[in-house]
């Protein structure tokens, strides 16, 4: 099975127990406008375009004959900054599975596990089942919005050993407004989770004036109802890499919440 | 820190001791060329007369006294006279003794008096220029009435020292004394375990509990960085204060105790360059312990550097060190593996390029050879004819002999010690391994770059290459990705440059070790070459002792451990550490720390040799570069010192912002 990721982080550490390796997979259902990885959002390869560095050769311009170029008009073998990057690798489970293994091979027992992470990983769930099987001698964790088909997010979670789940916004109409998507299936899996018997812990992202609103944090408080729950500061340069995409970030100003 | 300490600490990073100081124009090389002194008189003319110069001066509230009140060291032979000696004899670097590391506790257990009974004419001298000094000391604390002053320069430096304050004033006067003599890169050794009977004892007694003792220690600490700024080296910083912790002893037992513990917090809390903190460590190494190296990772100074016993000891004891020295092992002034007390290594005396080894085959060999190996023969070959080079041209070394460092040192030292090993730098091992890793990949086995083409683009500073360029420079395999394709030639590399000083003689009985450092060669041994196939430009540097190349796409910290911890570090135990950066943000939490604690852990079961970590924050050494003012405290690593980021220059802040950042 053929999935897409963004990216594979050595030494992540707020992913999960120990020293983990986290897959970031591409593409996702919702549209958080806070969301500091936009890279995730699309399920297709991007170009990432650095302007910083960018000493206007125009190398890229030329005209090349490699495949992976075609879409989007420019050489991104050509650059001597390497201002060029594609976002999204195509990669089936098998290759994925041997790669990940060599950094647990590294660390031997202080090895942690794998954090299937994105985008969002329950978005593309043959391949991370595939992946999770050929993984499945690993401690393994998901981050995720939760938003997927039921059946399908109880399968998978029946196979992971701990969750990460985001609770963003409990009104279902300001979760449409600000994440693009209803939260009633999120609501329906975290029955499902709390149900499992599976280790899990709730975040929400304190969004200035959109999560961290009173209002809001009380009533995620009444859904989770006791469950371990992890609030994370506003990421300041959650917008650093927009540009570079040719996206917007929605959020405009910035709030440092340290 | 107690509200004395603060105000002092304040009054130091101010530079406000800097009134007491002024400098002195005296022409003593003319003078005693006139008289036709030797160097051993006008060592010992120069300083009697320094000690007669300076000036006691007691800060307020100041514990551990001894302040520089002049600032400069005269020339004691004019420049012709030193011409001639550099003629002669094979001078290295400035002539003084450096990177010693003598036997302070020997003295402080011993006093001044009695040592003076076994000294030379000369050493006789220079120990009563001190106690003179000292006294100068004793009456200046009567002056302004400070009782427990008094009561400790009553007994040392004269008689030994009766208790932990003693010891470490003791300390400060003799380390005060290498400066002022003229030596530098005074290292510390293992103060741990040499100055833990005195605290021990005390606390014992009550005199200090874990926080008075922690006071004490950071002011303390707090004069390794009073008279820092005048010592000589290559930018400040570089004055090899350098204080090893932990380890084990003859029979193998972990050493680490109280004072080493509490020497990782002072020097959290104290937040400065000097000492500079070394760590022992071993497989047999807790995970605790290096969760709490951790936390001092966290501050940013690059301490602890890590060195590992179970690789280090067996690799001295096989290069001819005894057992009992080889666990006593303490560094340099950056990293370089010496022996306390009786040690005479001349540990930086050279360095090898390897990518000029690769830039001389290019040239002249590549196109005549027709596989990788035969190619990499002709690398292999210039770098034997490098390392005979240099170890034939090391002839008759002299040093200028140092009369207080002789009565220190456990051996005669003004011709060498019991070791008398030369210590030979290995700079650019990935540029190296990284060019050679793309020649063999796209010349030899895809055939997919021609040789001609390589040169080419390569004299031409890929200017007309931009697409070559790039896949030499982004795309080829790289060290530090745990690729065995690249990591086995670099594990050749060190292998070969190992091999050829293996059963060299020095010119003073000693061997020469190969090692893995760069010390500053990186920027000078860059400038030698042009381009290189590794995608790397003209002047840009290499990457600083043994590290990945600056500009390599690498996976992580664990896939740069991998690869660097596969070669055969038995055979070039000179010293050299990997340096790992990590950006502050990893250590928000105790989750980061205790991982990144893991991580190191890692790195020694595995084998690894030296490790230094640096904290950075890449936004914050950008604004110091524009805004010095605001960041006047910031600290960086640089390749085995610290430095404040503000006072560097150029080329030095820049190679760090250049250097790769893992983050979360």
């Amino acid at each position: 099975m053929i999935g897409t990721i963004f990216d594979i982080k050595e030494m992540a550490v707020h992913d999960g127990p120990g020293i983990r390796t986290t897959v970031f997979f591409k593409g996702c259902p919702l549209r958080c406008r806070w969301c500091h990885n936009p890279e995730g959002l699309s399920f297709e390869p991007q170009l990432m375009y650095k302007d910083a560095r960018c000493i206007d050769c125009k190398s890229c311009q030329k005209k090349c004959e490699h495949e992976e170029c075609k879409p989007f008009g420019r050489c991104i073998h050509a650059c001597p900054e390497n201002c060029l990057e594609i976002a999204g690798r195509r990669v089936t489970a098998k290759e994925l599975a041997t790669e990940l293994k060599k950094s647990a091979d590294v660390l031997g027992k202080d090895f942690g596990g794998f954090t299937f992470s994105g985008g969002e990983p329950l978005a593309q769930p043959e391949f991370l089942l595939e992946l999770i099987g050929e993984l499945k001698d690993y401690h393994l964790c998901i981050e995720t919005s939760g938003f997927c088909d039921s059946k399908i997010f109880k399968t998978i979670i029946d196979k992971l050993d701990f969750i990460i789940m985001d609770i963003k916004i409990a009104n279902d109409e300001l979760h449409k407004k600000y994440t693009g998507v209803s939260n009633e299936t999120i609501l329906d899996n975290l029955n499902i989770l709390k149900e499992s018997g599976k280790a899990f812990i709730i975040r929400t992202p304190l969004i200035p004036d959109i999560t961290d609103t009173k209002e809001n944090l009380d009533k995620i408080e009444k859904i989770i109802v006791g469950s371990t729950w992890e609030k994370l500061p506003y990421n300041a340069a959650a917008g650093a890499k927009y540009k570079s995409l040719g996206i917007e970030y929605q959020i405009d100003w910035r709030r440092n919440d340290n | 820190m107690v509200n004395y300490m603060n105000k002092l600490y304040d009054f130091i990073l101010d530079k406000e001791h800097h009134a007491y100081r002024h400098s002195v124009d005296w022409n003593l090389a003319d003078e005693y060329a006139q008289k036709g002194l030797s160097a051993i008189e006008r060592m010992s003319d120069r300083f009697e007369r320094l000690c007669d110069e300076e000036k006691a001066v007691i800060l307020d509230g100041e514990q551990i006294v001894f302040l520089r009140t002049v600032g400069n060291l005269p020339a004691i032979f004019t420049d012709k006279e030193w011409e001639e000696i550099n003629s002669k004899y094979y001078i290295h670097e400035l002539g003084f003794m450096s990177n010693l590391s003598p036997n302070y506790y020997d003295t402080i257990a011993t006093g001044l008096l009695k040592k003076k009974e076994t000294a030379d004419e000369y050493g006789k001298k220079a120990i009563d220029n001190i106690i003179k000094l000292s006294d100068k000391y004793l009456e200046e604390a009567k002056k302004q009435g400070r009782e427990d002053l008094v009561e400790v320069l009553t007994q040392v430096p004269r008689y030994p020292a009766r208790n932990f304050r003693e010891a470490l004033q003791f300390f400060r006067i003799l380390h005060f004394s290498l400066w002022l003599e003229g030596n530098y890169h005074n290292t510390v050794a293992r103060f741990d375990r040499y100055m833990y009977p005195y605290l021990k004892a005390d606390m014992e007694k009550g005199i200090y509990t874990e926080e008075t003792a922690l006071e004490l220690i950071e002011d303390f600490f707090l004069s390794f960085n009073k008279d820092s700024d005048i010592y000589v080296g290559v930018q400040q910083g570089d004055n090899g204060q350098s204080m090893m912790l932990g380890g084990c002893d003859e029979d193998g037992n972990d050493v680490y105790n109280l004072l080493s513990e509490l020497c990782l917090k002072a020097s959290c809390n104290n937040k400065m360059i000097d000492p500079k903190i070394n760590l022992r460590v071993s497989k047999n190494t807790p995970a605790e312990r290096y969760t709490e190296a951790t936390k001092l990772t966290k501050v940013g100074l690059g301490f602890p550097q890590y060195s590992n016993d179970d690789v280090v000891i067996p690799a001295l004891e096989s290069m001819g060190y005894s057992h009992k020295d080889a666990v006593n092992y303490t560094v340099a002034a950056c990293w370089e593996f010496i022996i306390p007390n009786v040690g005479a290594d001349i540990a930086n005396i050279s360095a090898l390029s390897y990518p000029k080894a690769v830039d001389v085959a290019v040239h002249d060999s590549l196109k005549k050879t027709d596989s990788y190996d035969e190619f990499f023969g002709a690398v292999r070959a210039e770098i034997e004819k490098e390392c005979n080079n240099i170890c034939e041209n090391i002839k008759d070394v002299w040093f200028i002999p140092s009369p207080f460092m002789n009565v220190l040192m456990d051996c005669d030292i003004y011709n060498g010690g019991k070791y008398n090993n030369f210590g030979i730098h290995g700079t650019g091992i990935a540029t190296a391994a990284d060019s050679l890793a793309a020649i063999k990949k796209y010349v030899f086995e895809e055939k997919s770059i021609s040789k001609e083409e390589l040169i080419k683009a390569i004299d031409e500073n890929f200017e007309n290459t931009p697409e070559l360029l790039h896949k030499l420079r982004f795309e080829a395999p790289k060290l530090g990705n745990n690729d065995d394709f690249v990591d086995s030639i670099a594990t050749e590399l060190l292998d070969t440059f190992a091999g050829a000083l293996k059963g060299k003689t020095n010119c003073r009985g000693g061997i020469f070790r190969a090692g893995t450092g760069s010390a500053m060669y990186y920027l000078w041994h860059a400038n030698e070459i042009g381009a290189s196939a590794d995608g790397r430009r003209e002047k840009e540097p290499f990457g600083t002792n043994y590290s990945v190349s600056l500009f390599a796409r690498v996976k992580g910290p664990v896939s740069v451990i991998a690869s660097m911890t596969k070669q055969h570090f038995e055979n070039a135990m000179n010293g050299g550490p990997l340096t790992l950066e990590f950006h502050q943000s990893i250590f928000a939490d105790d989750d980061g720390i205790e991982k990144v604690g893991l991580l190191v852990k890692n790195f020694i079961d595995r084998g690894g040799h030296q490790l230094q970590l640096n904290t950075v924050n890449l936004d914050r050494m950008l604004d110091a570069q524009k805004h010095p003012e605001n960041h006047r405290q910031l600290v960086v690593r640089i390749w085995g010192w610290s430095a404040y980021f503000v006072e560097l220059d150029k080329e030095y802040q820049d190679h760090v912002i250049a250097r790769q950042a893992y983050t979360v």
